[in-house]
């Protein structure tokens, strides 16, 4: 029973972090309806900066995110302006294409810069563990796990409350109803680019004391961020949250009671089967 | 899918022209490499064999059909796979094991058509991927049965008896001919396809779905043949490239890095068409070669052996020929979305346009 409940909250410990690099690509597809397959990368950017400043200037991981998070959403935002708003309108093959071109782009230009070694960010909580009635949980996890509630929080509050927020919503429901109320849906566009890019920018910078370092990284996560999204239902912010939870228990349950090389197999399977029988997730209302 | 790609016909009566330049060019290849030995051009001449083999073969899914399959990289690795090890194995000699792979690379095609092609778009794509996911995690994980990361290394191939010949696979000779061999194969496979019944069928699917059904189109028959011929010779290529490397692992064979190469040498080249992939293949493979290992330059005899620029690409770009590919994907779908030889067409119909238009302005006023 104690493995049972450690692994579920590890599980939901890295699935809050998974539920950020969901929501960051399920914002992109609502608003643009592009599915970014460079989200992994920008990821692996976050990762990268974080542990530059770390290395060079001492920063905190945990501290750093309010630094790389605004760089990753400049960046994203001009990703979108520069590249991906040209093909807003063509085929998905094309756009998917497109941004698997980016990431090509992005992960190869970090390995000329810093070859492709693995790098490990090491600070002096990185294997420290608090204690609590059998279970032990990790101390950059909780910590990482506790920005993200805060920053899925404040997000929840941005979309919600704020024009922008509203805006960005307005323009997922419908791009053209959102034009003729006056949204400038190009701006949103940009915006929500460059907010998809900042929160999986975060995210690396919240996983970097746990995972290695290295230009490839993002590749997994660009796949396991579209399990959690297609889970949740595409477009659906509420369900990508849902839907990292989801993922990061089912890996740390197959972790333990399948075998710890074939977690990701499981995910996989079961996104599938998902795709099969219930495509529009499990909030989403209809297929895309 | 949705709405049709544009594409330009080809220029009319060029069929038989054609036809006698590509025996050409298959003569001229054939008689290559007893003019030219230097490895260096031999090795890159079979990579781009593979890169034709492949990408033809996926020409015929992704370029007729309209399926954009991002997950090739499972027939890819079936196919190494299955000829490594049955090579490695059971002693089953790689021009008898080669088959024996496409067969399982065909069956394969099977199972994972009949699941994924009920979904569409960007779904279809997804799942095509989390398939060549799962046979990769599961070849790293089945260590008993694939070796794991571990991977196999081939010892050794037996010599091929042909007509009182014996012919010993070393050196890049030998593979130039299969290479090429297999390559004049996957294009009259693309051509056969081309030119059937089943190719009106898949372009019909390609343009609209849903009018192709109600045509009454089998969808998912025609979807299935297509990834097929597809999964074949793409094993085929794995086949070939397992014999030729000389070693695979569950990355190298099953990576998602082999899927996305096979689909942009079809982007940057020109999907649909039979010459498409090759020109992909002529343009990627070469550039990727030259970044991964510039030494071939001086041995070549293009550079000089102390050229900065040898040591600058050495030093720096080695790793990151991959680069090259996101780049030419970028310029590809922001500037020419038919690729390469839709810009060559465009600019050859504008050439004789113009040139019709000199000719008119030439000519005298009939009174």
């Amino acid at each position: 029973m104690t493995v049972f409940l450690q692994s579920v909250l590890s599980g939901i410990l890295v699935g809050g972090v998974y539920a950020l690099i969901g929501i960051g690509l399920t914002i992109i597809f609502g608003v643009m309806r592009v599915i970014n397959f460079a989200h992994g990368d920008l990821l692996m950017l976050g990762m990268y900066a974080t542990w530059l400043l770390f290395a060079h200037l001492g920063i905190d991981p945990f501290l750093s995110v309010v630094i790389v998070a605004p760089l990753l959403f400049l960046w994203g935002a001009f990703l979108q302006k520069v590249f991906v708003n040209r093909v807003l309108d063509a085929l998905p093959q094309n756009q998917i294409l497109l941004t698997i071109g980016l990431g090509l782009v992005m992960s190869n230009s970090v390995m000329l810069a810093f070859t492709s070694n693995y790098q490990i960010l090491t600070t002096s909580y990185s294997s420290a563990s608090y204690h609590l009635g059998g279970l032990s949980i990790s101390e950059p996890l909780l910590y990482s796990f506790l920005i993200t509630a805060a920053i899925t929080a404040a997000l929840y509050w941005f979309l919600l409350r704020t024009d922008t927020g509203q805006a960005i919503r307005a323009t997922a429901q419908d791009r053209e109803a959102a034009q003729l109320m006056g949204i400038n849906v190009r701006r949103m566009s940009v915006v929500a680019f460059g907010l998809g890019s900042a929160l999986a920018g975060t995210a690396g910078a919240l996983i970097s004391p746990t995972y290695y370092i290295f230009p490839q990284v993002g590749g997994a996560f660009t796949l396991k961020a579209f399990v959690i999204v297609v889970l949740g239902g595409m477009g659906s912010i509420v369900g990508a949250t849902l839907g990292g939870v989801i993922i990061g228990v089912t890996e740390s349950l197959a972790a333990v009671y399948v075998a710890s090389g074939l977690k990701e197999l499981v995910v996989f399977a079961l996104f599938l089967a998902l795709l099969l029988f219930k495509p529009s997730g499990l909030l989403g209302k209809s297929r895309a | 899918m949705d709405r049709p790609p544009r594409r330009l016909p080809a220029p009319r009566g060029s069929a038989l022209v054609g036809t006698l330049l590509f025996l050409a060019a298959v003569a001229a290849l054939a008689i290559f490499p007893q003019y030219v030995r230097k490895p260096y051009v031999l090795h890159m001449g079979v990579i781009l064999f593979l890169a034709v083999i492949q990408g033809q073969a996926w020409n015929v899914v992704g370029g007729y059909a309209g399926q954009y399959s991002v997950g090739h990289a499972a027939y890819f690795g079936v196919g190494a796979y299955a000829t490594m090890m049955l090579l490695e194995l059971a002693h089953v000699a790689p021009w008898w094991g080669i088959w024996a792979a496409m067969a399982v690379a065909v069956l394969l095609s099977v199972v994972i058509g009949s699941i994924t092609f009920r979904l569409r778009g960007p779904y279809f794509v997804l799942a095509s991927i989390s398939v060549a996911e799962i046979i990769r995690l599961a070849a790293l994980y089945f260590k008993g049965f694939t070796r794991g990361a571990e991977g196999f290394l081939l010892a050794e191939i037996p010599p091929l008896h042909v007509l009182g010949h014996e012919i010993e696979f070393v050196g890049k000779r030998p593979f130039w001919y299969a290479g090429l061999g297999m390559s004049v194969l996957a294009i009259g496979a693309n051509w056969a396809v081309q030119h059937s019944k089943l190719g009106y069928c898949l372009q019909a699917i390609r343009e609209d779905q849903d009018a192709a059904h109600s045509l009454g189109i089998p969808l998912s028959f025609y979807k299935n043949v297509a990834l097929a011929i597809s999964a074949a010779f793409t094993a085929m290529a794995g086949g070939l490239y397992a014999m030729f490397v000389k070693f695979i692992d569950p990355n190298v064979a099953f990576g998602i890095d082999v899927s996305v190469q096979i689909v942009l040498i079809c982007i940057v080249g020109g999907i649909g068409t039979i010459l498409g992939p090759v020109i992909g293949a002529m343009v990627l493979v070469p550039l990727s070669e030259i970044l991964r290992n510039p030494r071939g330059l001086v041995q070549v005899g293009i550079l000089p052996p102390e050229s900065r620029l040898v040591d600058f690409v050495e030093a720096h770009l080695s790793n990151a020929h991959l680069l090259v590919y996101g780049i030419l994907v970028v310029v590809v779908i922001l500037f020419a979305p038919e690729g390469v030889l839709g810009v060559l067409r465009r600019s050859a119909e504008r050439l004789r346009r113009r040139a019709a238009r000199r000719a008119v302005a030439a000519a005298p006023p009939s009174a």
